[in-house]
């Protein structure tokens, strides 16, 4: 029988056959991992944004204190017992019209119940309870006008609350600076920087090595090599199952988050989240390419894992520990900015998250394309170097 | 070149240092032959048959596989070859049917009666799970691998390791039937009986080097013949050894060898219907020996060096 098989230059179907049968479990286990991930990560979020809004209620604040303060006034001239407790249980409104009217006829002040009202319902939006702001307004009456025995200045509440500080060591500053921190952002930077990347470096850093290297090393290959399949066509083949699985996992825990999202947030920034999962590809493939070339260049298994495995451990640890460095670690005090430094020895420092979720807002700030560009350019070089050098290499076969 | 040489290799080297590798190798396969090569471990039979294969580059020289370099145009040439790697290790599938399914597309085999039958012969279970099988099993299923293709080269490197005696019978009955197809069978080994029993010729490899290239139809048909003849005395013995025309030494007490060209056998035999014989055995000169002595001849060789 004469085989008329054509020989397989750039493409071969029954490897990426073979491939695809014996690393599906794997690929899909990874998958659900992503999955899962993303899914608790999106609804951390979304319950962390519940438990504290922006909204701006200084304003509404000052006004609650007027009130308060004016009913505090009024209180100890008229020997009444008026308070915002009892103002809510709304059982004796016409006293508190009759107090309201005397403090604008005498103060020339404007008050009403509406306003007070507005003012209550304003400040509940900060969704800090309305008796922490009254107990707060307690400290700033007793203190209020009362000024020190020896610098004579004036006595706050909010001095004091420095000065204690002070006293238990803490900078007054991180307090502040954690009041302004915005963990929504940190929990995107650790996901999309450090645990979103962990499963699916591990699944490339696997793949790469078995699709050539272990192949190689232990002799499988031969089956292969010994048919009418040109080397070009193995490296090609791999090559291709390299690119496209870290795509479509990518892309369907990235589908799965935007979806998720509209089901946890009333909002979402479907543009900014797509581009944030093709930076992320873009990232995978350049580490994909470093392990794939690493798998083409040696022929020992455990070599070809060490320099891919390695690699990709080295990234995924710089990027946390650079993590420690970004301002919202610092600003909580968990951090030290020297350590963004480890943000630069690492190919996730590339990936920048910040300016990439800009996208889809009214700002877009482009500093991310040079850095992707430097990512695709890593992915293409180390991609040819592989394809070409398993060409031309000698295999134990 | 002969117009009937499929496979050839010339100065073909591939250097591993400290003495490793191979040297001016120079090999000749014609179309149809059994070729046998045989050598110790680690003499190089291995790393010849890579670089026929192209899977290594080699340092200087050139194999050429039916007119295709073998380094250049190995994909090509593989048309025509099929090859049973030393090293048995099967692609993570599961089982042995699904691996072959899968070699066959490699191969573009669709006629699937030739594998039942190699299949048959070899008493195979396919359906296996890879992982489990036996070094036979495994080795079993890798020739079923490559012949399943019918290509009109065999490339075997030591295809009869793990195969017990029954099977390994079986399998030289299908390198019989490959070589009355007119096919090409190039196998290494180390075991000498299986070489003497099918192949047409052999090379021997020393160290990297090609000691010796025999024809075994030299070794089937020899032109000269050893003989033990063993004497009820010793006294005749002696008398047989002072008075006879073919060269002949004392052995032991009561018997002596002879060598004998096969022309003069019946003057030999004549010669010897005076004497009162106990025994009369012929020394078959086995490709061992041969190899032995081609080997002992290098070591001395070597030696003087």
């Amino acid at each position: 029988m004469e085989t008329t098989k054509k020989t397989a230059r750039f493409f071969s179907k029954p490897l990426m056959g073979q491939t695809i049968k014996s690393n599906w479990a794997l690929c899909l286990a990874i998958l659900l991992v992503m999955i899962l991930l993303g899914t608790v990560m999106n609804y951390a979020m979304s319950m962390m944004t519940t438990e504290k809004t922006d909204v701006d209620v200084t304003e509404y604040q000052e006004s609650f204190y007027t009130y308060l303060g004016a009913l505090a006034t009024y209180d100890t001239m008229t020997q009444q017992e008026l308070s915002y407790k009892d103002f809510a249980a709304g059982n004796h409104d016409a006293a508190y019209e009759a107090a309201f009217e005397i403090l604008n006829t005498q103060a020339d002040m404007d008050l009403s119940i509406e306003g007070f009202h507005s003012a209550i319902e304003g400040l509940s939006q900060s969704g800090i309870s309305l008796d922490k702001y009254v107990e707060q307004f307690e400290y700033v009456y007793a203190l209020k006008q009362s000024e020190g025995v020896f610098n004579k200045e004036e006595l706050t509440a909010s001095g004091m609350l420095t000065i204690t500080l002070d006293m238990m060591g803490v900078s007054s500053d991180i307090v502040e600076k954690m009041s302004e921190m915005n963990p929504a952002s940190m929990m995107n930077q650790m996901y999309y920087t450090a645990m979103g990347l962990l499963p699916i470096f591990l699944l490339i850093v696997i793949l790469a090595n078995s699709l050539i290297a272990d192949q190689v090393d232990r002799g499988s290959m031969a089956y292969v090599l010994s048919t009418p399949t040109k080397r070009s066509a193995v490296a090609i083949t791999q090559m291709v199952f390299m690119l496209v699985v870290p795509l479509i996992l990518i892309g369907i825990v990235g589908a799965t988050r935007i979806g998720t999202s509209f089901l946890f947030f009333d909002e979402v920034n479907v543009a900014g989240m797509i581009a944030l999962f093709i930076g992320m590809y873009i990232l995978v493939e350049a580490v994909c390419g470093l392990c794939y070339m690493g798998s083409c260049l040696f022929s020992q298994s455990k070599k070809s894992m060490a320099f891919g495995g390695g690699l990709a451990v080295w990234f995924f640890l710089a990027s946390m520990i650079g993590m420690f460095g970004s301002e919202n670690m610092v600003n909580t005090g968990m951090g030290v900015s020297e350590l963004s430094i480890f943000n630069n020895l690492t190919l996730v420092g590339l990936y920048d998250v910040d300016t990439l979720s800009t996208i889809g807002t009214a700002n877009v700030d482009t500093s991310f394309v040079w850095k992707l560009l430097v990512l695709a350019a890593i992915a293409v070089v180390s991609y040819t170097v592989g394809a070409v050098r398993f060409s031309k290499k000698d295999l134990p076969l | 070149m002969m117009a009937d040489v499929v496979i050839k290799t010339s100065g073909l080297t591939k250097d591993y240092g400290n003495g490793r590798g191979i040297f001016d190798i120079d090999i000749e396969v014609h179309k149809g032959e059994v070729f046998g090569f045989v050598g110790t471990n680690g003499s190089g039979k291995t790393t010849t048959i890579r670089n026929m294969m192209g899977f290594i580059k080699p340092d200087s020289g050139t194999s050429v596989v039916n007119g295709l370099d073998s380094w250049r145009q190995s994909a090509d040439i593989m048309k025509n070859v099929s090859y049973v790697p030393g090293e048995i290790a099967f692609p993570a599938l599961k089982t042995g049917t699904e691996f072959l399914k899968t070699q066959a597309k490699y191969l573009g085999v669709t006629d699937f009666g030739y594998m039942n039958h190699v299949i048959e012969l070899l008493q195979l279970d396919p359906t296996a799970h890879l992982k489990r099988m036996s070094k036979g099993m495994k080795q079993k299923t890798a020739i079923v691998a490559a012949l399943m293709g019918e290509k009109e080269i065999l490339v075997l490197d030591e295809p009869t390791t793990g195969l017990d005696p029954l099977m390994r019978e079986a399998f030289l009955q299908l390198v019989r039937e490959e070589k009355q197809k007119g096919h090409t069978v190039f196998m290494s080994s180390h075991i000498f009986e299986e070489i003497e029993a099918v192949c047409d010729r052999v090379a021997m490899i020393k160290d990297g080097h090609i000691i010796d290239t025999t024809s075994l139809y030299d070794l089937r048909h020899p032109t000269v013949k050893n003989f033990i003849v063993e004497f009820e005395q010793a006294a005749q013995k002696q008398h047989f050894i002072q008075n006879t025309a073919f060269s002949a030494e004392s052995a032991d007490i009561n018997s002596c060898t002879v060598r004998c060209k096969t022309s003069q056998l019946d003057a030999f035999f004549h010669s010897l219907k005076d004497y009162p014989i106990t025994n009369l055995k012929e020394v078959h000169c086995s490709l061992q020996q041969q190899f032995m002595s081609a080997y002992k001849k290098e070591l001395i060789q070597n030696g003087n060096n």
